[in-house]
């Protein structure tokens, strides 16, 4: 922490001129070693993604025997090959996609609402409603299973996609709504007072003024349910047995064999399944960051 | 910013309208699927005299990884369906472990697919005693019975009743390298003492003498196994486990400290109690350690497998556990037994055809699996008729001359005391308790059970 | 003004979405499991209800205690790691150039799966391959340690990947927390003279006080009930050296097929994280603040 901070400070530095007109050169250096142990740090989190890359170039011998990060004599362009040809990767990807998109939508308007109304509008029950929301957050997941497939089978939605979208939706919504709480808490009052003065519904107030300004923790919120939606496979496992419902993680069971895996062909499925979540992550990204010029409106 | 609002506003209309479009869509399907998707059998349509049926087929031969094992089924199913045109089959394929976890869910809601896949001994006795697995016993008459290895059944019968037929047999041979073995001028052990001795010129060499995983433990309890039958004889460990004998037999607190003597010889490869079998197996098929104890499942690996560089492959041979001088074992009694197994449903609701297909499917996979996939089925093979690498005719053989086949231990004990047994073979191997105590957890958790 | 922020009607069409999925789809199982804690259950036969045994195994049972001091080990290193993530956010924050790209590859490896992080890390840490023990060997240490097959250190080994798998999550949250501070409170601390340092104490950090609260709660309530990368990882071995609570529990469940008992040890993992929660929002909870 001491030393992370220390960093910081010299990295504003530069930004005001007095300082810098003091003391140039030690600037200087900190701000090299800053900018040094941040290329670092960006090197160290870039390789996993190249290594699995080169993984899923490899076949098995190679897995095991060459360096995780060294490029085999003949790269297995063939895993890739072997993952589109066998079993339903391309339904699968459309399911993913749409699965993930509709379960991340649901669940950031539903936690929207719910903590608008827990943390601005004035309830004698909100407390309690709100300690529901984090007791449901505690709940291991494997102790679901069986009480969640009784209860889809009891009113026939075992085997239909709502029946994960609505799982994901409930088991997501107490995570971001504690996450929308903090944001919700910053907010000034002045804004909703201002508005419901000039005559502004509530409704209005939660979509024209409300939704925009949380636009930055809407993302974050958005990025974290798309990345736990879209690598889930034990609940997609569990209550979906039709192939035309199952989703990306689920193509990693078509490798791994009872006595044997194919590490190379998972690798391939893995990668496969990282790029869409890696576009969605950078435009996503983007607007935490737009979500300031709007934010910063409200003054 | 209210644009920004409108337009974030409009987004998540449209993606709502498309939620429930796709989800009207997939009402419809799965109206049609869910048929298919429970035990319920379809009841649409008539087809000749006799109504539509589906079967559902729930197995963990992938076509990605078992390719050799999903071709056959597939063709099983395809035949079955083509003398039997009422039938459709529908597949679920899921691996190892998730099967184990939904066939457990599913189980609790009653809603066990119509045929499935089921291992024998302690994993199928909840499902017994649950009243959830159908009896074949009415399919093995008429001498289709006689056409499997004696003993297969055995192991999955309860109370005088057959609940599976078995697809799997394997027995558990010593594979070694050749190769490496002739740079030491190390001979095939025959003896305890003999493999002592190999173990102990591979250690003075730097060579890792034996390929272990032991973070799976039953790879480390097949070593535990061998010694327990080499020493006590192939009825001590039986006995143990079933009640009618002890692990505190001093033969079998011998093969304890047998192995851990073994572990402190540094017979095993640095850190294997944290190595998956997979990682172990890796450094046996890259020649960097010299024996490899496991089951015939591998035998594609050393014969057959093009991945696998063909110089290694022609340089594996294998070895029987070697006889301990004293002990009470036959170097003819083998570790292994039959895998998995078919299941019928109890509450199928097209049982008749669920049992018809099981014994179609089994009666045809018998013909095929040793040549399409390497496994070897758990019904007599003909090897003179088929044309199989000589490895596999040489396992072959060595099963047709066993004199004993002792089940997997964790596979004969139910669930909880395999855990036992397995946690207290890692700890074995890791020196963390003694044998004794060994011996006094296996007696304390099989007690428990009583 | 209150008139309009209390309308029944409006509260209830906010929250009824929510709730009535929260109770149906999580609340039905959070009873059921209580209630498959009384009995004795494999998961596939009968059960039968057998009250409080196997609570009081669970009170005697010394694995499960074991497994449970593990997982608040995780817990606590969770809750230190955040003062890093705390710290990489702010420099991130900061006016520096390229900040925008540092911080989109910093959340890189959040989005791999745990499948891919655990086949990264194992491959690390192998015993003679390793990555780890390879750069060991080249600097001379000639018997590096087994890491995963070392019961001292196993634990150890495996929080490292888990604590590095979550930096994304929570320097994403900190990142938006702190650009949601308004630029002109920052300004006008610096015409005050303020230097960087005392900005990020004095100004930052207490301004997004609410969201360091949050994620103290998500991470301790995240590390009790942690499964995935242990469970790829080690399974909870060896012998138990790296079982937290979760994994006990999936073990219980479905491997030994003791499905009450496992549920009882969820339904205790659920109290146990509520205790914990009060606990941690009595202690952080200022007079300001909104107490929940």
């Amino acid at each position: 922490m001491e030393k992370a901070t220390e960093t910081q400070t010299t990295a504003m530095l530069p930004k005001q001129k007095r300082q810098v007109a003091r003391k140039p050169v030690l600037t200087r250096i900190a701000s090299g070693i800053l900018y040094l142990a941040l290329l670092i740090l960006a090197v160290v989190q870039i390789l996993p993604l190249i290594w699995l890359f080169l993984f899923s170039l490899k076949n098995n011998q190679e897995v095991f025997n060459l360096a995780p990060l060294s490029l085999p004599a003949e790269p297995k362009w063939e895993n890739y090959v072997k993952v589109w040809t066998e079993g339903n990767i391309s339904m699968y990807f459309f399911n993913s996609v749409w699965i993930t998109a509709v379960s991340v939508i649901l669940t950031v308007l539903i936690a929207s609402f719910v903590t608008f109304a827990i943390t601005r509008m004035k309830w004698k029950l909100s407390k309690l409603v709100l300690g529901l929301f984090m007791v449901a957050m505690m709940i291991p997941v494997h102790s679901t299973l069986i009480p969640l497939f009784s209860f889809f089978t009891s009113i026939h939605l075992m085997n239909h996609p709502l029946a994960i979208i609505l799982t994901y939706t409930a088991f997501n919504l107490p995570i971001t709504m504690m996450i929308l709480l903090g944001f919700y808490y910053t907010l000034p009052r002045e804004i909703e007072e201002a508005a419901i003065m000039d005559g502004c519904s509530i409704h209005r107030l939660f979509f024209r003024i409300i939704l925009p300004i949380t636009t930055p923790v809407l993302a974050t919120t958005a990025i974290i349910n798309m990345i736990y939606n879209w690598n889930e496979y034990v609940f997609v496992n569990t209550f979906i047995s039709s192939d035309k419902y199952k989703t990306l993680t689920v193509g990693i069971n078509n490798f791994i064999g009872q006595y044997s895996i194919d590490w190379g062909a998972i690798g391939a499925t893995l990668m496969i399944s990282i790029l869409p979540i890696l576009f969605a992550f950078f435009v996503l990204s983007n607007r935490i960051v737009e979500g300031i010029t709007s934010g910063s409106v409200k003054g | 910013m209210l644009k920004k609002a409108h337009s974030l506003l409009l987004l998540s209309v449209a993606l709502l309208l498309f939620v429930l479009s796709a989800c009207g869509d997939a009402d419809s399907d799965s109206n049609e699927d869910s048929n298919g998707g429970s035990n319920e059998g379809e009841t649409s349509g008539v087809d000749g005299d006799k109504e539509a049926v589906t079967i559902d087929f729930m197995h963990l031969w992938p076509a990605g990884v078992s390719a050799g094992q999903n071709k056959i089924v597939n063709e099983i199913i395809e035949q079955f369906e083509a003398e039997n045109p009422h039938v459709t089959v529908v597949q679920e394929v899921l691996e190892n472990e998730q099967y184990k976890t939904k066939l457990q869910v599913v189980s609790s809601s009653n809603q066990l697919p119509d045929v499935g896949m089921t291992w024998a001994a302690g994993f199928l006795e909840p499902y017994v005693k649950g009243n959830l697995f159908a009896p074949l016993d009415g399919l093995l008459e008429n001498g289709f019975g006689d056409t499997f290895v004696s003993g297969t059944l055995e192991a999955y019968a309860m109370d005088d009743q057959t609940y599976a037929l078995p697809l799997e047999l394997n027995i558990a041979p010593i594979y070694y390298n050749k190769a490496i073995f002739a740079d030491h001028g190390l001979d095939v052990p025959e003896t305890y003492d003999e493999f002592l001795n190999v173990v102990e010129t591979l250690v003075d060499n730097g060579v890792a003498p034996i390929a272990l995983g032991n973070r799976d433990r039953w790879t480390g309890s097949l070593w535990y196994m061998y010694l327990a039958d080499r020493i006590g004889g192939s009825e001590a460990l039986n006995t143990a486990i079933d009640r009618s004998g002890t692990f505190e037999n001093p033969k079998l607190i011998e093969a304890a400290s047998e192995t851990q003597n073994l572990v402190n010889m540094d017979a095993f490869v640095r850190g294997f109690n944290g190595l998956s079998n997979e990682e172990a197996k890796a450094e046996f098929l890259n020649g960097s350690a010299a024996m490899y104890l496991m089951g015939s499942w591998e035998l594609p690996n050393f014969t057959t497998n093009e991945e696998i560089p063909q110089e290694f492959r022609e340089n594996v041979g294998f070895f029987k556990f070697p006889t301990i001088e004293g002990g009470d074992g036959n170097i003819d009694s083998w570790v292994g037994g039959p895998g998995v197994g078919l299941f019928v449903a109890e509450n199928s609701d097209v049982k008749e055809e669920a049992m018809e297909f099981v014994k179609f499917f089994v009666e045809k996979w018998g013909e095929q699996s040793v040549t399409g996939a390497g496994v070897i089925p758990g019904t007599a093979v003909d090897t003179s008729t088929l044309d199989l690498p000589q490895l596999y005719i040489d396992v072959l053989n060595e099963l047709a001359n066993a004199s004993n086949i002792t089940l997997f231990a964790d596979v004969q004990m139910s669930a909880g005391v395999a855990e036992t047994h397995l946690n207290m073979i890692q700890s074995l191997f890791g020196n963390e308790v003694t044998p004794e105590e060994f011996a006094q957890t296996h007696e304390e958790a099989l007690s428990l059970e009583e | 003004m209150d008139k309009v922020m209390s309308n029944k009607k409006i509260i209830a069409l906010y929250v009824l979405p929510a709730l009535l999925l929260i109770i149906t789809l999580v609340y039905v199982p959070i009873v059921l499991t209580g209630y498959y804690g009384l009995t004795q259950w494999d998961g596939i036969g009968e059960r039968t209800f057998i009250g409080l045994a196997n609570y009081s195994k669970l009170i005697t049972d010394s694995l499960f205690w074991q497994s449970a001091f593990h997982s608040f080990l995780l817990a606590i290193f969770s809750v230190i790691s955040l003062v890093a993530y705390l710290a990489v956010s702010l420099v991130l924050s900061g006016k520096i150039k390229g900040a925008n790209l540092f911080r989109k590859i910093y959340l890189v490896p959040m989005l791999l799966s745990s499948v891919a992080i655990a086949q990264l890390w194992i491959r690390i840490y192998h015993p003679t391959n390793g990555v780890m023990n390879r750069f060991l060997e080249s600097i001379g240490i000639s018997n590096p340690p087994l890491w995963l097959a070392d019961t001292s250190i196993v634990l150890f080994a495996i929080f490292i990947p888990i604590i590095w798998q979550y930096a994304g999550f929570y320097i994403l949250i900190y990142y938006a927390a702190l650009k949601n501070i308004p630029e002109s409170l920052v300004e006008a601390a610096k015409i005050d003279g303020a230097t960087p340092l005392q900005i990020a104490y004095k100004i930052k950090v207490p301004l997004i006080a609410s969201v360091i609260k949050v994620t103290i709660v998500l991470a301790v309530v995240g590390s009790l009930k942690y499964f995935d990368l242990i469970w790829v990882m080690t399974e909870g071995g060896p012998n138990g050296a790296s079982e937290v609570m979760a994994s006990y529990m999936y073990k219980n469940a479905f491997k030994m097929n003791d499905f009450g008992y496992g549920s009882a040890i969820g339904f205790f993992l659920l109290l146990i994280a509520l205790g914990v929660t009060w606990i941690i929002r009595k202690l952080t909870a200022t007079k300001e603040e909104i107490q929940y």
